[in-house]
C-alpha cells in the first residue's frame, strides 16, 4: 500500500510545525465533537453558550470549572511524572479510589485531633495512592512485568474495595444510596466562599508549581529527564535509574491518591461509588496535552474541567449521558495523536522508476 | 456439593467465552506487531450495537453481526491511527477505549435495561441429558463451541499457513518481512480490524447471549483481562482456551455461591478474576521461567526508512 509514497522522519521539527499540528489536531477533534453534539440534539446556536459562556464566563460555571480542575491537576501531574520515566500508569483511578478510601477512613474513624484532621486525611490519601502503585512498580522494575495491564487491573480491584465498603461497613444508615456518612466540618477542606473553590484548588496549584521546580530545577528531575530520553544510556552513565524511577512512580501514585482525598474532603464530603469515574483517561489526556510539563498541566486540566462542567449541563438540559465527555476526550486525543504524524514525518512521492 | 460443582462448571463456559473470543483476536493483532489496548472499548461498542440492532431489528443473529461490525469499525479507526499515521499505540489504544465506552454510553442510552431474546443453548438429544457431562459439555450455547473452533483455527492459521507466517514475520521483524514482499501496513491493518471484530463479537456475546440485556459499563474490565491473558497464553490461541476457562471459572464462582445462599463478601469475590490475572502475569516472571514469547517488534511503528 502507498508504495510510491515514502515517509521520511524529520530530523528537526521546527516549533512552528509542532504548534501547527497540535492546533490542527485539537481543532479537528473539537470540530468533530461539535458535529457530534449537534447530531445528538444540541442546537447549533447554543453550542458556544454551552461550551464557552456557561463554562468559563459565568460566575457559577467558572466556580464549578475551577473546583473540578483541582483533582484534574493532580491526576494530570500523576500521569506526567510517571510518563517522564517511561512508566505507563493507566491505573490512576485505582490509586485515586484508595486515596479516597484512606481519606474517608480518617474522617469516619475520627483519627487524630480535629484541628489537623483534614490534613491527616490528605496525608493518608497520599500514602494510600503510593501504596497502590507499589506492586506494579516492583513487578515492573524487578521482574520486567508490563505495568500497563497491572495498573489497570488494580483500578478494578480498587473500585471493588470501594463497593465492598459502601455496600457494607461504611453504608450511611440515613441514606438510601450506597454512600458513606457525611464528613464533619473538621473533615472538610476550607472553602473561599465562591462555589466549592477552596483549599483543594490552592493545594493543587501549589503542588503543580512545586512539581515544576522539582522536575526542572532539582537533580532528581534532571536524572528523570535523562532516564526518559534513554534509560540504557542513563544507566551506563551511572545514574541511579531504579531509585529515580521508583521515586517518580511513587509520587505519581501519591498524587492520584491525593486527588481522591481532595474530592472526598473538598467537593463530595463523603465516599461515593461515582466520585472516581473517568479520572484515568482525563489524567492521561491532560499529561499528554501538557507534554508532561507541570505548568502546562494546570492549563490542560482547566480545559478538561470545562468539559466536565459542560458535560454536566448537557446532561441536565439535553439528556445526554456522562459518556459524552468520555467520547469527546477520546476523539480529541485520537485526533491529536494522529495529527502528530504530520510534524514527525514528511511525505516524499517517488517518481516512477525510481526506487 | 456435586450439584454445586456441576452447575458451577456448567456456567463457566459462558463466562470464559467472551474473554476467549477477544483474546484470540488480540493474539492475531499482537502477532502482527500491533499492541491493541483498545479491546475494552471495542467490546463495549460491540455489546451496545448488538443489543441496539436486536431490539430494533428483532433478530439476535443480526445483532451479533452488528456487534462484530461495530468492533471492526472502531478497530479500523484505531488501525488507521497507529498503522498508517504511526500514532503511539498505547495512547491511541486508550483513546480507542474512551471512544468505545463513550460512544456505547451515548448511542446506547435508549436501550439500557431492556431485555432481549438471546440465542438458545444447544439441546443435543441424548448427549445433553447425560448426568454431569451433559450440562457441562453438551448443553452450552453455540458460541462456546464457535470460540473453541476459532482458537484452533487461529492456531492453524498462524502456525500452519503461509499467510500466518507472513503475519508473524511482520510482528517479529517488519523490515525483513517488507524485504520478503509482505505488505507490512496492509497486514497490520487487517490484523487490527480482525482484533476489533473479535472484540466486537466478544462484547455482543456478553450482551445478547450471556446477559440478554445491555447496561453501561457491563464489559467491566474484561477487555483488559483478555489483554493480560494474551501474555499468559504466550501468544498461542489454544493456550488461551485454558486461560479463559480459569478466568471464566473465577468469574462464575460469585453468582453461583450467591445462588446457593452462601454468605460470602460478594465484592471481594469479584476481585478474583483481576487478582488472578495479576498473579498469572507475575508468577512466571517471579520464577524467571518460560522465556520471552512476545513478538519482537510489538508496539513499534514500522518505517521502511528506519534502518536497524
Amino acid at each position: 500500500m502507498f508504495d510510491r509514497i515514502t515517509l521520511v522522519r524529520r530530523q528537526d521539527v521546527p516549533w512552528t510545525a509542532r504548534t501547527a499540528t497540535f492546533l490542527g489536531g485539537l481543532g479537528f477533534g473539537i470540530a468533530l465533537s461539535c458535529l457530534l453534539l449537534v447530531a445528538a440534539g444540541v442546537p447549533t446556536e447554543s453550542l458556544i453558550d454551552e461550551l464557552v459562556v456557561q463554562v468559563f464566563l459565568s460566575s457559577d460555571g467558572l466556580a464549578q470549572t475551577v473546583t473540578a480542575a483541582a483533582p484534574l491537576i493532580l491526576v494530570g501531574l500523576c500521569s506526567a511524572l510517571a510518563t517522564r520515566v517511561r512508566f505507563w500508569n493507566i491505573g490512576i483511578e485505582g490509586q485515586l479510589w484508595l486515596g479516597a478510601i484512606a481519606a474517608a477512613a480518617v474522617g469516619i474513624l475520627d483519627i487524630g485531633p480535629e484541628a489537623i484532621r483534614v490534613w491527616l486525611m490528605m496525608l493518608a490519601a497520599l500514602a494510600a495512592g503510593a501504596l497502590w502503585i507499589l506492586p506494579p512498580l516492583v513487578l515492573k522494575s524487578r521482574f520486567g512485568v508490563s505495568e500497563t495491564v497491572l495498573t489497570l487491573l488494580l483500578s478494578n480491584v480498587g473500585f471493588l474495595c470501594v463497593q465492598h465498603l459502601l455496600f457494607g461497613a461504611w453504608k450511611d444508615p440515613n441514606n438510601g444510596f450506597p454512600v458513606s456518612p457525611q464528613m464533619g466540618p473538621a473533615e472538610q477542606l476550607a472553602r473561599f466562599g465562591w462555589g466549592n473553590v477552596g483549599m483543594g484548588t490552592a493545594l493543587a496549584l501549589t503542588i503543580a508549581v512545586l512539581a515544576y521546580v522539582f522536575i526542572d530545577r532539582s537533580r532528581i528531575g534532571l536524572q528523570a529527564r535523562a532516564i526518559g530520553l534513554n534509560p540504557t544510556t542513563a544507566r551506563a552513565a551511572g545514574l541511579p535509574v531504579t531509585a529515580t524511577v521508583a521515586l517518580m512512580v511513587l509520587l505519581s501514585g501519591a498524587l492520584a491518591g491525593l486527588a481522591g482525598g481532595v474530592i472526598v474532603a473538598g467537593t463530595e464530603f463523603r465516599l461515593t461509588q461515582y466520585l472516581g469515574n473517568n479520572y484515568t483517561f482525563s489524567g492521561i489526556t491532560i499529561g499528554f496535552l501538557a507534554r508532561t510539563h507541570p505548568l502546562g498541566v494546570i492549563v490542560a486540566a482547566f480545559g478538561v474541567a470545562g468539559m466536565f462542567t459542560a458535560g454536566s449541563s448537557l446532561k441536565v438540559f439535553y439528556g445526554l449521558s456522562d459518556a459524552v465527555v468520555v467520547l469527546i476526550q477520546g476523539i480529541v486525543l485520537m485526533s491529536l495523536l494522529s495529527a502528530q504524524f504530520f510534524s514527525t514525518y514528511r511525505l516524499s512521492v517517488a517518481r516512477r522508476g525510481v526506487a | 456439593m456435586i450439584d454445586f460443582l456441576v452447575t458451577w462448571l456448567a456456567s463457566t463456559p459462558t463466562f470464559a467465552t467472551p474473554i476467549l473470543l477477544a483474546c484470540i483476536g488480540l493474539i492475531v493483532c499482537e502477532r502482527a506487531g500491533v499492541l491493541n489496548l483498545g479491546a475494552e472499548g471495542m467490546m463495549a461498542v460491540g455489546a451496545m450495537a448488538a443489543v441496539a440492532v436486536t431490539l430494533t431489528g428483532g433478530n439476535p443473529w443480526t445483532g451479533i453481526l452488528a456487534g462484530i461490525g461495530a468492533g471492526a469499525l472502531l478497530g479500523l479507526v484505531f488501525g488507521l491511527a497507529v498503522v498508517v499515521l504511526r500514532a503511539d499505540q498505547i495512547l491511541a489504544g486508550l483513546a480507542a477505549v474512551a471512544i468505545g465506552l463513550g460512544a456505547a454510553g451515548l448511542i446506547g442510552k435508549p436501550y439500557v435495561h431492556t431485555t432481549v431474546t438471546g440465542i438458545a443453548r444447544l439441546d443435543i438429544p441424548g448427549l445433553s441429558d447425560l448426568p454431569v457431562v451433559g450440562p457441562i459439555l453438551f448443553a452450552q450455547d453455540p458460541f462456546v463451541y464457535i470460540a473453541v473452533a476459532l482458537a484452533l483455527l487461529g492456531w492453524f492459521y498462524l502456525m500452519r499457513t503461509r499467510a500466518g507466517l507472513r503475519l508473524r514475520a511482520t510482528g517479529e521483524d517488519p523490515g525483513a518481512a517488507d524485504v520478503a514482499g509482505v505488505d507490512v501496513q496492509l497486514t497490520q491493518l487487517a490484523a487490527v480490524i480482525v482484533s476489533g471484530a473479535a472484540c466486537g463479537l466478544a462484547g455482543a456475546y456478553l450482551s445478547v447471549v450471556a446477559s440478554q440485556v445491555w447496561v453501561e459499563g457491563m464489559v467491566a474490565g474484561r477487555g483488559w483481562i483478555a489483554i493480560g491473558l494474551v501474555i499468559f497464553a504466550r501468544w498461542s490461541p489454544p493456550r488461551a482456551i485454558l486461560g479463559a476457562l480459569i478466568f471464566g471459572g473465577a468469574d462464575a464462582l460469585t453468582p453461583r455461591l450467591q445462588a446457593v445462599g452462601a454468605d460470602v463478601p460478594a465484592y471481594l469475590m469479584m476481585m478474583l478474576p483481576y487478582l488472578l490475572t495479576i498473579a498469572v502475569l507475575a508468577v512466571p516472571a517471579l520464577l524467571r521461567r518460560g522465556g520471552n514469547a512476545e513478538p519482537a517488534s510489538l508496539g513499534l511503528p514500522f518505517l521502511r526508512q528506519d534502518r536497524r
